[in-house]
């Protein structure tokens, strides 16, 4: 059962800001993340599809039915709130049982199924306690059980992280994935988190100011960002602009870096991609992008160390496994990337995986 | 300190109005004589107290069950409307009563109810309906500070796409919920419809008087007398304090498990 945006147009009221051109579709067991500054619309995008928020253009498409104008209990749907939303007043079990209790599922068989879920997920000796004297984690998962248990078309996850310890939020991505696959089941995961994102989702929607900027896989969001903002906010980058040089040159406020060969035509605005763990230490064999430099801040995190390096015309950030100490760096010409400069904010046509 | 002085200017009178109860004679001394339990007897055979007191007790549960119908509902509305005209609205129309001294009301009641088109005053209704207005803030004011402080409308977004109707919600999300600060609210109603004299003072027919109205009576006889029947009225007052802070604390346990 798929979930399908097509063209879907929202503003708030007075406020101008909402969703714009939205296309986005979720195959069946596909989890696709939404990622964004905050703003930037992608809980709006999950009220479209939950029916909270009815859009002003556009269809919003559950497994073939157009739902566009359906009531959120019409949807059959399965929402994951950032706070959990259980109800104070009733066991886990209730909880869990209360979906099938409104489609009017005999008692018995409600009870049953509901402790069945909370079974599944690791809850079972928790089954009668109440939500207030439950952990974050295991609310969490009583929250995800009772979206599960009457089978919806769907499952969507509104930050449903970013209320659990740090400790923890890895061993939930792990729950939610592992949930997700047994139930088979498309998933829309809102979050802020990029990489609870990149971890989790087979592919990476980001949002900015209301639009899909790009849909693509983790590893391609990572390694081809379609442009500036995306590189800045997936992950650490070093990003410069600059002009392109020569068929395999751009020039720099840090000088002039080497590139692969490349066809701009030369004096074409370019923004230069190079992320951390692709600058090297020490001496390039070649000599080329080399500089000498003083490292100005060294955090060291345990698997790994991040430095600021600074050189002639700017600071460079690199990552390493080194200890020694850095004097020199480089940056091999394979490991830089070029974004096109220019307005960000076009939207792209969704790619398939 | 100060609070140890405010603890002793609260609680002398109390205290002497609990010993004047139980004093035979009292008149020009600093305490009373001799000890009895006559007064208590006496205010208990008085019919006028009777009927009083009878009187209290059927216009504050009437009182209770009218607040409790027109309160959630309206409530529930003012919890709900994004727009903040109506908001301000139900706001001012609710708050008044609080603002406006209950005398001012009275007179109110007086000019529009004894009118030929509406000779209601000195009816028990009215009266019931008085302290209908003059309490529905207080309940209301709890609810909805309490929707806000249980995420109602959070709990009702999961329940509805969970695939609750509008009445299942209602029934099966929003007042279980708030049971307790419906509870503790309308504790609070009936302690103030009991005490209330302003309003009834002015309003309430001959045959109609509510207790503390009757009560006044009482302090141009015996002193032994009136101690007695007021320490009559604050055994109930304090008696529904007693139980307001009992469900407060309660509801206060499960919300205590709730995540902030």
């Amino acid at each position: 059962m798929s979930v399908q945006l097509v063209g879907v147009n929202f503003t708030y009221p007075g406020a101008g800001a909402g969703v714009f051109d939205i296309n986005l579709e979720i195959q069946p067991g596909e989890l696709v993340a939404c990622i964004g500054a905050s703003g930037s619309g992608k809980t709006t995008l999950l009220k479209m599809v939950a029916g909270f928020e009815f859009p002003d253009r556009g269809q919003v498409i559950i497994d073939g039915l157009d739902v566009t104008r359906l009531r959120p209990r019409e949807r059959q749907l399965g929402v994951v709130f950032q706070n959990y939303a259980l109800f104070p007043l009733m066991t886990a079990t209730d909880n869990v049982a209360y979906p099938l209790k409104v489609r009017h599922v005999a008692r018995e068989e409600r009870l049953r199924r509901a402790r069945e879920t909370l079974e599944r997920v690791g809850l079972a000796q928790f089954a009668d306690r109440y939500p207030g004297t439950l952990s974050g984690g295991q609310q969490q998962r009583v929250a995800l059980a009772r979206a599960l248990v009457f089978q919806p078309k769907a499952l969507l996850l509104d930050e449903p992280l970013s209320a659990l310890d740090a400790a923890l939020r890895p061993l939930m991505r792990d729950e939610i994935r592992r949930l997700q696959r047994e139930h088979g089941i498309a998933a829309l995961h809102i979050t802020h988190d990029q990489e609870e994102a990149l971890s989790m989702a087979d592919r990476v929607a980001v949002m900015e100011a209301g639009r899909l900027v790009q849909v693509a896989t983790p590893t391609e969001i990572y390694d081809r960002p379609a442009t500036r903002s995306i590189a800045a906010f997936v992950g650490q980058a070093n990003l410069w602009d600059g002009l392109s040089v020569g068929g395999d040159g751009v020039e720099l406020p840090l000088g002039l870096l080497k590139l692969p060969p490349h066809d701009l035509p030369e004096g074409t605005p370019v923004t230069v991609l190079v992320r951390p763990e692709n600058v090297n230490v020490g001496p390039a064999p070649d000599g080329i992008n080399e500089f000498p430099c003083r490292v100005t801040r060294d955090r060291f995190l345990g698997s790994l160390r991040r430095y600021d390096a600074e050189i002639r015309g700017g600071t460079v950030l690199g990552e390493t496994s080194a200890r020694a100490v850095i004097e020199r760096i480089h940056i091999p010409p394979q490991n830089i990337q070029l974004i096109p400069a220019g307005p960000h904010d076009k939207p792209l046509e969704e790619k398939q995986p | 300190m100060i609070v140890l002085i405010y603890l002793i200017y609260l609680f002398t009178p109390i205290a002497l109005l609990f010993i004047g109860s139980f004093g035979e004679y009292w008149t020009n001394t600093l305490m009373p004589t001799g000890l009895t339990g006559n007064w208590y007897l006496e205010v208990y055979n008085d019919p006028s107290f009777q009927r009083a007191f009878m009187v209290s007790l059927r216009v504050t549960l009437a009182c209770c069950a009218i607040v409790t119908l027109v309160t959630t509902p309206l409530a529930y509305a003012l919890y709900n409307s994004a727009a903040r005209g109506v908001n301000f609205a139900v706001r001012l129309v609710a708050l008044l009563p609080i603002a406006a001294p209950p005398l001012v009301l009275g007179f109110g009641f007086i000019l529009v109810f004894s009118s030929d088109a509406l000779p209601y005053l000195g009816s028990t209704w009215l009266l019931v309906l008085g302290h209908v207005v003059l309490t529905i803030p207080y309940l209301l004011q709890t609810l909805v500070s309490d929707m806000r402080h249980l995420k109602l409308a959070q709990l009702e977004i999961s329940a509805e796409s969970l695939g609750a109707s509008f009445s299942q919600r209602f029934f099966d999300v929003v007042l279980p919920t708030l049971r307790h600060s419906l509870a503790s609210g309308l504790i609070m109603v009936a302690a103030l419809s009991i005490g209330e004299f302003q309003l009834s003072n002015l309003i309430a027919g001959f045959l109609s008087r509510p207790y503390p109205v009757v009560l006044l009576q009482a302090f141009y006889g015996a002193t032994g007398f009136a101690c007695a029947a007021t320490v009559v009225l604050l055994a109930l007052a304090l008696l529904a304090a007693a139980g307001g802070a009992i469900t407060a604390r309660s509801a206060s346990r499960v919300r205590g498990g709730q995540p902030a």
